[in-house]
């Protein structure tokens, strides 16, 4: 049997819920990361080692694997609970992880002088997190971050199998039901694709067009 | 306590059978990888303008498409043409071939880094192309390489698990089967983590260890 053109329609629709969920757990999980980026440069050994475990198991385990624990955790706590709220709680656990290293990496990519300019000039520590660490933190973290938005999209496949109807588990569902694996697949592969290549464009432009408001490259 | 105890004799070792299966499964794809890599990069660099082009097609679409597609290709497809491979095979091909595009782009990074100028010199010692591959170009790649090459044998490591969609008992199908049959809440996944957590950690390790190796001297 072949896959229809109503297939092609469901297969689009699947598409648009796995770019939704994977831009909530972008959101989400880019608020967290901001939230857990100081404590890796807290004062307090402690937090950082707080820090550094959260990011060791959360980028040590399988997303397949923290999907399951939370899904079953939390529906042993709630009783039944939607899939798609587990799945957003995992794909923000994971990115959040992902994306407070990003952010880790932009800081320590700040000039030393930098910060030195900054206190001398009797700037309160706010006011130096928002006007000087936070536009730079911005400018080198951009790059990475927008990789770290094309593997959101990548990983929200896995919550397939937590029975969140994506894309991936509508592929399996018409492979199963007509058979026709190369087609659908090809059409699952090319609507992914599209989703992460316009990611990566628009990350592109939006880098363009920072760097003309100032924003210029690796220079200082 | 107790209780944990006799949960651990009933069902450690098929834990541990679990376990040997992934990483039976992540060494043997990081294996072929690294070599389908390094075939994919040799054609991108002395192929011809069409083997570049076609590598990098092939690349493209693999990195911007999830592992789980390629996984179902291979395990659904391979049937309809008559190959009845075993699931643990059909999914480590497709981590193979994921995987590769990878390590091939790993490679080109390296490769890129390495200074023009010493190509020139190896050109110009009168060194034969494979002796200067060998003494020149190599020692330096594995420099470049190889701490991107530990993480994306993590990444292969806990791709794995996605076996599991495919009947495999690896690890976490095993956390999954036992989860559901003894009725514990969520145990089973804890432990599973604590095995991929183990081995992310020896991985980490061996790939310092190698990089100490090839240090320049």
């Amino acid at each position: 049997m072949e896959m229809t053109a109503s297939d092609l329609w469901v297969l689009a629709q699947a598409a648009v819920i796995s770019l939704l969920m994977a831009l909530a757990a972008i959101a989400f999980g880019t608020l967290l990361a901001v939230a857990l980026t100081p404590l890796a440069f807290a004062p307090w050994a402690l937090g950082r080692a707080i820090y550094r475990l959260y990011i060791f198991v959360v980028r040590g385990t399988p997303v397949l694997l923290l999907a399951l624990l939370v899904f079953y955790a939390l529906a042993s706590f709630w009783g039944r609970i939607s899939p798609y709220a587990a799945g957003i709680v995992v794909l923000t656990l994971y990115l959040a992880a992902l994306i407070a290293e990003v952010f880790r990496g932009g800081v320590l990519a700040i000039p030393r002088p930098l910060w030195d300019c900054a206190k001398s000039l009797g700037l309160p520590r706010l006011s130096i997190l928002r006007r000087v660490v936070s536009p730079l933190v911005a400018r080198y973290a951009l790059p990475p971050y927008l990789n770290v938005c094309v593997m959101a999209v990548k990983a929200s496949s896995v919550l397939s199998i937590i029975s969140v109807w994506e894309l991936t588990l509508a592929s399996r569902e018409i492979i199963e039901r007509t058979l026709d694996v190369y087609r659908v697949l090809a059409v699952a592969a090319l609507l992914y694709f599209i989703m992460c290549f316009a990611i990566d464009r628009l990350g592109r432009n939006l880098e363009s067009r920072l760097a003309a408001r100032g924003f210029a490259g690796e220079r200082l | 306590m107790g209780q944990y105890r006799a949960w651990l004799e009933a069902y450690g070792a098929a834990f541990l059978d679990a376990a040997a299966w992934t990483l039976g499964v992540a060494v043997a794809a990081f294996v072929c990888a690294l070599l389908w890599g390094a075939i994919l990069f040799f054609l991108r660099l002395n192929g011809g303008p069409w083997a570049a082009r076609t590598v990098d097609a092939y690349v493209q679409l693999l990195r911007n498409t999830p592992v789980l597609l390629p996984i179902y290709l291979i395990y659904f497809g391979f049937p309809l043409v008559g190959l009845l491979w075993p699931a643990s095979i059909c999914g480590g091909l497709a981590l193979v071939a994921q995987n590769g595009a990878y390590i091939c782009e790993i490679f080109r990074g390296g490769y890129k880094a390495i200074d023009r100028v010493q190509h020139d010199a190896a050109k110009s010692l009168g060194l034969m192309p494979w002796t200067a591959f060998r003494k020149v170009t190599l020692p330096q790649l594995l420099v470049y390489c190889i701490p991107a090459l530990g993480n994306q044998a993590v990444l292969l490591l806990k791709d794995t698990s996605l076996l599991s969609a495919i009947t495999v008992v690896e690890l976490t199908m095993q956390a999954k089967v036992l989860t559901e049959r003894t009725g514990a809440a969520y145990a089973p996944f804890l432990v599973a983590a604590v095995f991929y957590l183990f081995m992310v950690w020896a991985i980490e390790v061996l790939t310092r260890l190698a990089q100490r190796g090839v240090r320049w001297r």
